[in-house]
């Protein structure tokens, strides 16, 4: 016989049937709802009486059960006397306890009539006071708020003295960045291609207004209100304050100077006044900083480069200072002159420039690129302020002798600039496959083939202390030239030298001309040459088309202009022949006679008057004086002898005679002459 | 890579912190006033002594009211926080002032090259009949 199970049917009513068929199922009700729907069936109105009754009877029947069993009658009463009694030993016992005097554990008090009526007032009275102290706080707090808005937004501020407006100059100039809670600033010219170690870091900071003043904290202090009121407004002080790091302090400036070889290396003597006090502005503290970390770089490359260079002098790098052999005897001086403002002055070194202390170029700023144009420095103001001659000693002169050579300075960083400018900018345009900095000719070097030697010598390139020992050999060689051709100027009356310096140079390129010419007598003929001046030599264009390249050795410039105003008076001479009607019996440049000259030849001319009887000689010689010969046919003194008997023969020339032209009148050699002619033609 | 995907990050999360700073300041500000406001509250019975709860309510005052300066300044710490941020972080402005400054100082190089070449060619002009004149006149000695 099976088991027949009576079970709730399994499926839940359909809630929905869906368009594909599927059915959705109402979730089986909880049991509270089952409850509540079973409820919902009872008719309380019919059988609620009779439950009610029910449910009384049964309670009632569950109260009297345990009274319906007692144990014996009197129980009862015994329930309660043992109560009562339990009572009174507690009585008994917090007698015995309060009782012993003085009282150990517990004292009766006696029990205080009604409580005295709460006095609200005394509440009113303190909530009242305590509103006010807090209210008081409130409005001191307000206060502060105010003035401290106030100080921010006065009209009669200064401008820029509230620290945001200050911070946001400073950023638009400097690159800052937020490192935790302080600020901090680079200095460093990383950004501009330069590969200096030194980080060139500076803390920005909220100006301290001083000990004792009101507390305006450093930002980087963290916790400090920012809007404290700031008493007190002090003149034109700025409310931002620079730490730039101890080594980047002060000023310094990179000390260049030619010296002469037995001049000892002189102490520094930075006479600059332009150092940096404690209460300077920002922009130029922070101008200052980079200074001092540009010059650092610069020198510091310039050690580096001057240990690695094999010359054949080798450069000397001595404590901060560098020497470099320029020319035999001449030395390039290069020194990093630092001051903290505090120690005094440290480093640099000043020696004397041998030969001259006259003013440099003038150095015309470049443009993007870096270029130099040199001034062509004025004959006149080297003339004038041509104190020593090379080998005039120059003690006298004081701490001003030690000339600082400030286009060279200029150079020294124009080539540092120029050093960065081509870190960064890369020639364009440029394959993606090529590494960035590739120069053009690098790149068609595996194209075309290159061999070792091209790729070295392509990659070869000059280093700054090889750049600035060209640019100060060539000028060094512009102002001893410039000086050679003024003395020989101040030297020589007649002719006239008349130098003109051009005006377009490079760093290591310069060109001057020089007219020869006599005065009075300039139309008759002038005598040009060019010289154009480089690192060590001279290159010398004569007016005949001859070019002479020379050394750095002024003697030879001295002789060779010596050579051409000789030239000149010999070439004036038969100029003016021509033009009084004389004739150019003879000229000859290189004379073999006559006393030996110590360099170049003697020169003659010979000039016959219009008539023929009067015969000039003319000899001269670059180191020798000009002489002036004459002689008259037919001779004077001539008798017949029994040797020569003809009367022709008187109409040979006479002996010469020596012409005393220093004696004569006539402003120079080219007058004395022209009135000799006269003279004699007379 | 994911330095600059963390830095975007950091900078979110400042930018929540400075919200998070300004909204909590306000709130303290109206909670404390509010409590203040409740403080004043005259309640008859309680279970501590009436000097006690005088001294509790004064004390409490003071504090909440002490609260709120504080709140104020910690808003304008807030502020100057922001601009402190604006100023270090905003790159197109400093861009825009790099540029400026920049075109003022080619301008300014411009400017100065062509005033010394005008100044040159004057100088070299002068220059040459200063030197004709020097050399053909007899001061020429030192």
């Amino acid at each position: 016989m099976a088991d027949i199970r009576l079970e709730v049917p399994a499926e839940n009513s359909v809630l929905e049937v869906l368009y594909d068929g599927s059915e959705l199922h109402q979730q089986p009700p909880s049991m509270s709802e089952h409850l509540t729907q079973l409820a919902r069936k009872i008719d309380f109105a019919t059988d609620g009486e009779e439950i009610k009754e029910e449910k009384k009877e049964e309670e009632e029947e569950e109260e009297k059960q345990p009274f319906q069993q007692p144990h014996w009658p009197l129980e009862e009463v015994r329930n309660k006397i043992r109560q009562a009694l339990t009572e009174v030993s507690v009585l008994h016992d917090l007698l015995a306890v309060v009782k012993p005097k003085p009282p150990q554990y517990m004292v009766l008090d006696p029990v205080q009539a009604d409580p005295p009526e709460p006095k609200a007032y005394i509440q009113f009275l303190s909530l009242k006071k305590s509103l006010q102290a807090a209210g008081t706080i409130l409005l001191n707090g307000a206060e502060r708020l105010r003035t401290s808005q106030a100080e921010m937004g006065r009209p009669g501020r200064v401008v820029g003295q509230d620290f945001h407006i200050e911070l946001l100059r400073l950023r638009q100039n400097w690159r800052l960045k937020k490192v935790g809670s302080t600020i901090l600033g680079d200095l460093s010219y990383r950004s501009a291609g330069s590969m200096y170690r030194h980080s060139g870091i500076f803390e920005v900071s909220k100006a301290d207004d001083g000990p004792g003043g009101p507390g305006i904290l450093s930002i980087g202090s963290g916790g400090a209100s920012p809007v404290a009121p700031q008493l007190g407004p002090r003149a034109i002080q700025s409310s931002l304050r620079v730490t730039v790091p101890t080594e980047l302090t002060g000023s310094a400036y990179i000390f260049v100077c030619i010296k002469k070889d037995e001049e000892d290396i002189c102490s520094a003597q930075l006479t600059s006044s332009d150092f940096v006090s404690g209460e300077t502005h920002w922009q130029q503290k922070l101008e200052k900083a980079q200074n001092v970390l540009f010059c650092k770089e610069l020198f510091s490359q310039l050690a580096r480069e001057a240990v690695k260079l094999t010359p054949s002098i080798p450069h000397l790098v001595v404590g901060n200072q560098i020497t470099a052999t320029i020319f035999p005897g001449i030395h390039l001086l290069v020194g990093l002159c630092h001051s903290d403002g505090k120690n005094g002055q440290k480093g640099g070194s000043g020696v004397l420039v041998p030969g001259n202390s006259g003013t440099g170029g003038v150095v015309v700023g470049g443009n993007n690129h870096g270029s130099t144009t040199n001034m062509a420095p004025t004959s006149v103001m080297a003339g004038a302020s041509m104190a020593g001659a090379p080998g005039v000693g120059l003690g006298g002169l004081g701490p001003s002798k030690y000339k600082h050579e400030h286009d060279l300075e200029h150079s020294l960083h124009q080539l540092l600039h120029r050093v960065y400018h081509h870190s960064f900018q890369h020639p364009l345009p440029h394959p993606v496959y090529a590494y960035m900095g590739m120069s053009k000719r690098r790149r068609a070097a595996g194209p075309e083939g290159m061999d070792k030697t091209q790729l070295v010598n392509m990659m070869k390139e000059q280093t700054l202390l090889e750049q600035i020992i060209r640019q100060v050999q060539h000028n060094f060689l512009r102002l001893r030239t410039m000086y050679v051709i003024d003395q020989l100027a101040a030297e020589f009356k007649d002719p006239l030298i008349v130098s003109h310096w051009n005006a377009f140079n490079s760093p290591t390129r310069s060109c001057v001309k020089i007219n020869i010419a006599t005065q009075g007598y300039d139309s008759v003929l002038r005598t040009k040459l060019v010289i154009h001046i480089s690192e060590r030599s001279l290159k010398c264009i004569c007016r005949d088309g001859k070019i002479m390249t020379m050394s750095f050795e002024p003697q030879e410039l001295r002789n060779l202009i010596l050579c051409q105003i000789s030239q000149h008076n010999m070439a004036a001479l038969q100029c003016l022949a021509r033009y009084t009607g004389w004739t150019v019996l003879s000229s000859e440049q290189n004379v073999g006679t006559g006393a030996i000259e110590p360099l170049g030849n003697a020169s003659t001319v010979m000039l016959a008057s219009p008539s023929g009887n009067k015969v000039i000689g003319v000899h001269s010689g670059p180191h020798q004086r000009v002489s002036v010969m004459v002689s008259s046919s037919p001779r004077p003194d001539f008798y017949p002898s029994t040797v020569v008997s003809g009367q022709r023969w008187e109409n040979l020339g006479a002996s010469w005679q020596e012409v005393r032209h220093d004696r004569m009148e006539g402003r120079n050699f080219l007058n004395k002459m022209e009135l000799l002619m006269a003279a004699l033609t007379a | 890579m994911a330095q600059q995907a963390k830095q975007p990050q950091s900078r979110e999360a400042l930018l929540k912190s400075y919200n998070k700073r300004l909204k909590d300041d306000v709130k303290s500000i109206l909670d404390n006033f509010m409590e203040i406001v409740k403080l004043g509250l005259v309640e008859d019975e309680s279970q501590v002594s009436r000097m006690t709860q005088v001294e509790e309510i004064h004390f409490q005052m003071q504090v909440r009211s002490a609260n709120m300066v504080r709140a104020a300044e910690s808003l304008m710490k807030l502020v100057a926080d922001v601009k402190q941020y604006l100023i270090l972080n905003d790159f197109p402005s400093v861009n825009e002032a790099i540029t400026q400054n920049s075109q003022i100082f080619k301008v300014k190089s411009q400017e100065a090259d062509q005033k010394l070449m005008t100044l040159r060619d004057d100088m070299a002009s002068d220059l040459y009949e200063l030197e004709e004149e020097f050399y053909s006149s007899v001061y020429k000695e030192k």
